[in-house]
């Protein structure tokens, strides 16, 4: 949105003057001020503490600690799960979204789905884990329906709720309808057109999912994969809930290490947490490049 | 969401620099120095902690020796807030805490702990301690409080099997017969061994089972092996809830606590109490004032709380033996129905108390070999 | 065709399966708190402890707080951003994808590492709290009033507000925040889900706050836990079935995405 400019109605319509401008920013100042306060200090203190030592100066070895073996492997377990989680909520949000938007399916099915991922995608930490505990737990609903009723006890095969599947299928539970709504509008913006014009060119179904739709598709997709990447790797509430922080998420090893020195290394905390914030800022960037990509054909 | 996505650049280029020229001016972090002088006498002690205002603790369950009890009571005489941390926390949990809130005078910093017995030793020596003496240290057995007041000890029980008698119909009568089938995936601990007193002194108790002493764990860790082996033991830390849900039926737990969920539970489910036949250890639990303390005088009025009469005959009532029991039942101050409801030993089985030192050493015996023979990871649900 | 919708079909069932199997099971768990028979004997018990009543007042009033905080300092920048300085639109922007970058875990760590000890202090003050749900919340906040002035052709409005001779004051209270009814409840609703759950900064912040007792209500008791996750999620439910009855004003169909305290 820019000003237009304009001899009539004032100085308001024209390009302000430097003093104006000046002037202008400090509608924006209690508004930087909180910023600053509470997204931008504490950031860069954590920045800060990432580069320090006990004796304040500049290092790179908390950095280099962070390839320790127990954090290194922190590491690997939270990418594998985010990338896991990522994958399948993709994979399954994907198919139930196209089940809605392009299978034909009634209406009222399509507009129920999104109502209920818009809640399930909020409905996250304590109260899932709890809800996971009661179905496929040792004692869950689940496990005895498929102990008494197929006789198939899931733990004695190696199941383990609380270990990196159960946790996965957990997390499930909020990426799924994350994906159903970011790919909606997507999948919306495909045309029927296409498809007709298509198979009037002789393309068969295959051609047609291969040559077209997906190539096309491919940067939401994407972007939306790489956002439910990070929607996992951050997550906290759920994996304490479930494992009571006992697990080796990254997240997790933070939190401990706010609660008690566990790493035995305080700076350590810093170098995880920028890590982390590494990761995440990765992610949002190749989110939004790929979003600019998509946009051009599925307006 | 497009014009989001077009000004990206632009926005995170302008907060990049914002972070760069913030980070130049970031605060320095220091430690506190601990601790002021505690008052001279009991009348500016209650000032001094009625003007701090709020008290932290740690690790201190609510059902835990009527801990629930203590705090309400204490709360409302000297009209001090409580702030509660972690109440499933270990010992090693509420060490590291106060570690890691050195510098923070804020609501996560404890300012007591309750620690067993092996970690008042570790935490003086490093220095996470401040020494203080109440009025009725004279009570308190020799044996179980630091010289100089660094830590005391408030209380003992006994480790017991704790058996959710819906899921469990024959309750086992000693350790060995934990290895029998019909125990699988039924038994736990109810702490992890490496950081918990509950949990290594469960280990060493199944030590004495099997031929073993305080001085060598090695047939305690063999058995926990075996009982892995079969299958019998689960690997998770068993609470209350997962003993009452069947997830870990059977688990090793101090008679105090296993007698409050037995009265919680109310037959929903039925829960057991059984002493090993073999032998039953007593652990002492210390405590201790933080160095670091953010509100020093309200700790200290609140271990004078804990030793009073009022304080320990709380203990009592929440079936733990409080450290001034000779002392109380020699003045016959402990009533008579509090004192039948306390467990007391079938004939013929031996309480054995491991002191400090033995605690020491199987405490460290368990870090040092749990992994190497056990290998298995006890988890918090 | 045919071939088509029955794979529609069979993805459908199977996320329909998915998502109900756990709502069903944990209700069944919930209702087995008196031993043989089924009944709502641990809905009783959690709503006879006081201390959920406790916890639940203190994560709503933090909530309100964190609305009432979360719009006074958000609404005004935006309108003032949008007709005095539009230049500074990208950066609020990028401001607003800050909350993404820094997880709940790490913005306390960096909050209480900052403001833990002198020289500021704030770490003992339900301030801290309150301000740290504002940062979680202010992304969804902004994209709700983003949209609404959208939506209303607010320089338009305002023009022509001030050529009939209407001051600020009039103009924000009578013109601009009645057409953005529909903003400020979905901020509402959402911030409400957002924080009545939250756990990961009120535990870091010793708060008793609602997430923190369900988490330790887990460790405690067996059926109960079940039961809170139920609650739980009928008001979630009811939260977010609000917010999108208020979005459908303004068609912002992303608005509900996924803020909750995961």
């Amino acid at each position: 949105m820019s000003l237009p400019a304009s001899g009539q109605g004032g100085a308001r319509r024209a390009r302000p003057s430097s003093s104006g401008r000046r002037r202008a920013w400090l509608g924006f100042v209690p508004f930087a001020l909180f910023s600053l306060a509470f997204m931008i200090l504490p950031a860069s203190s954590i920045f800060l503490g990432t580069f320090r030592n006990a004796d304040g100066q500049f290092t790179l070895m908390n950095l280099v600690h962070l390839t320790r073996p127990d954090i290194l492997g922190a590491y690997k377990v939270t990418i594998a799960i985010s990338a896991v989680t990522a994958a399948a909520g993709g994979l399954f949000g994907f198919l139930m979204a196209y089940a809605v938007t392009m299978g034909g399916l009634p209406r009222t099915l399509r507009s129920g789905l999104l109502t209920y991922s818009g809640v399930a995608s909020n409905f996250a930490g304590v109260p899932l884990a709890f809800a996971f505990i009661a179905t496929m737990g040792r004692v869950g609903m689940v496990t005895v329906i498929l102990k008494t009723v197929f006789g198939i006890n899931i733990y004695d095969h190696g199941f383990n709720l609380y270990g990196f599947w159960g946790l996965s299928i957990t997390y499930l539970y909020f990426q799924l309808p994350l994906m159903v709504l970011i790919i909606t509008p997507a999948l919306d913006g495909v045309k029927k057109e296409w498809r007709e014009a298509a198979e009037s060119l002789g393309a068969t179904k295959m051609h047609y999912w291969f040559r077209v739709a997906l190539p096309i598709l491919a940067p939401p997709l994407l972007s939306s994969v790489i956002l439910l990447f990070g929607n996992a790797f951050g997550a906290y509430a759920t994996a304490y809930a479930l494992t009571g922080g006992f697990i080796p998420l990254v997240p997790i090893l933070i939190g401990a290490q706010i609660t008690g020195d566990v790493l035995h290394d305080p700076y350590l905390g810093y170098a995880m947490a920028f890590g982390m914030v590494v990761v995440m800022t990765t992610c949002i960037i190749a989110y939004s490049l790929l979003q600019k990509r998509a946009s051009r054909w599925l307006k | 969401m497009k014009n989001l996505m077009n000004s990206i650049p632009a926005g995170i280029a302008r907060t990049a620099l914002a972070m760069v020229l913030a980070a130049a001016c970031g605060p320095m972090v220091s430690a506190q120095t601990p601790y002021t002088k505690a008052p001279a006498n009991f009348d500016d002690l209650v000032k001094a902690a009625k003007a701090e205002g709020e008290l932290t603790v740690i690790a201190c369950p609510r059902d835990w020796l009527n801990y629930g009890e203590i705090f309400q009571k204490f709360s409302a005489k000297y009209g001090i807030k409580i702030n509660e941390l972690n109440p499933e926390g270990s010992s090693g949990e509420e060490m590291e805490a106060v570690k890691a809130n050195k510098g923070s005078k804020g609501r996560q910093a404890p300012d007591v702990v309750d620690v067993s017995l092996a970690f008042g030793p570790q935490m003086q020596n490093e220095k996470l301690l401040a020494p203080y003496k109440v009025k009725t240290w004279g009570g308190i057995p020799a044996s179980i409080k630091e010289k100089d007041g660094y830590w005391v000890g408030g209380y003992y029980g006994n480790l017991t099997f704790e058996v959710n008698m819906d899921v469990v119909k024959n309750p086992p009568k000693d350790w060995n017969d934990l290895l029998k089938p019909e125990f699988k995936g039924k038994f736990a601990l109810s702490g992890d061994p490496r950081i918990g007193g509950q949990g290594f002194l469960s280990v060493a108790s199944a030590g004495i089972a099997n031929g073993g002493d305080f001085k060598n764990l090695m047939p305690a860790l063999n058995f926990f092996k075996k009982l892995h082996e079969a299958g019998n033991l689960v690997p998770l830390i068993a609470v209350p809830g997962t003993v009452a849900s069947g997830e870990t039926p059977i688990t090793v737990r101090w008679d105090y606590l296993a007698l409050s969920n037995r009265d919680k539970s109310a037959g929903n489910p039925p829960i057991g109490v059984f002493i090993p036949a073999s032998g039953q250890i007593a652990g002492v639990y210390v405590q201790g004032i933080s160095a670091y303390a953010p509100h020093p005088n309200a700790a200290r009025l609140y271990e004078e709380y804990l030793f009073s009469d009022e304080g320990q005959l709380i203990w009592l009532s929440g079936y733990g033996h409080p450290a001034r029991f000779d002392e109380l039942s020699k003045a016959n101050k402990i009533p008579a129905a509090l004192l039948a409801k306390l467990p007391v030993a079938p004939k013929g089985v031996k309480t054995f108390f491991p002191t400090l030192e033995e605690q020491e050493f199987i405490k460290q015996a368990v870090i040092k070999d749990w992994d190497k023979v056990v290998n298995v990871n006890i988890v918090k649900k | 065709m045919k071939r088509h919708r029955g794979w529609a079909w069979l993805w459908m069932a199977f996320g329909v399966c998915y998502f109900f199997i756990p709502l069903v099971a944990t209700f069944m768990f919930s209702l087995r708190g008196k031993r043989g028979v089924l009944s709502f004997a641990a809905y009783h018990r959690v709503f006879a402890d006081p201390q959920f009543l406790e916890t639940f007042t203190f994560s709503l009033e933090m909530a309100v707080f964190t609305v009432i905080v979360g719009l006074a300092l958000i609404i005004p920048t935006v309108i003032w951003v949008n007709l005095r300085a539009p230049w500074i639109k990208p950066l609020i922007e990028g401001l607003s994808l800050l909350p993404f970058v820094i997880p709940p875990i790490v913005l306390v760590f960096g909050l209480i590492r900052l403001y833990g000890q002198p020289p500021i202090q704030l770490i003992s003050s339900p301030a801290l709290l309150v301000a740290g749900y504002v940062v979680l919340a202010f992304p969804y906040i902004y994209r709700a009033v983003d949209a609404g002035l959208r939506a209303m052709d607010l320089r338009g409005l305002t023009e022509a507000a001030q050529s009939l001779g209407a001051n600020w004051a009039t103009i924000m209270f009578k013109v601009v925040l009645p057409n953005m009814r529909v903003s400020i409840l979905s901020a509402t609703f959402l911030t409400f889900a957002i924080v009545i759950g939250e756990l990961t900064m009120a535990v870091m912040l010793a708060w008793p706050a609602f997430g923190p007792y369900m988490a330790f209500i887990g460790r405690d008791l067996a059926y109960e836990p079940a039961a809170l996750a139920i609650l739980s999620f009928l008001l979630t439910w009811g939260l977010i079935g609000l917010l999108q009855l208020a979005s459908r004003g303004i068609g912002s169909q992303g608005s509900s995405v996924g803020g909750g305290a995961h």
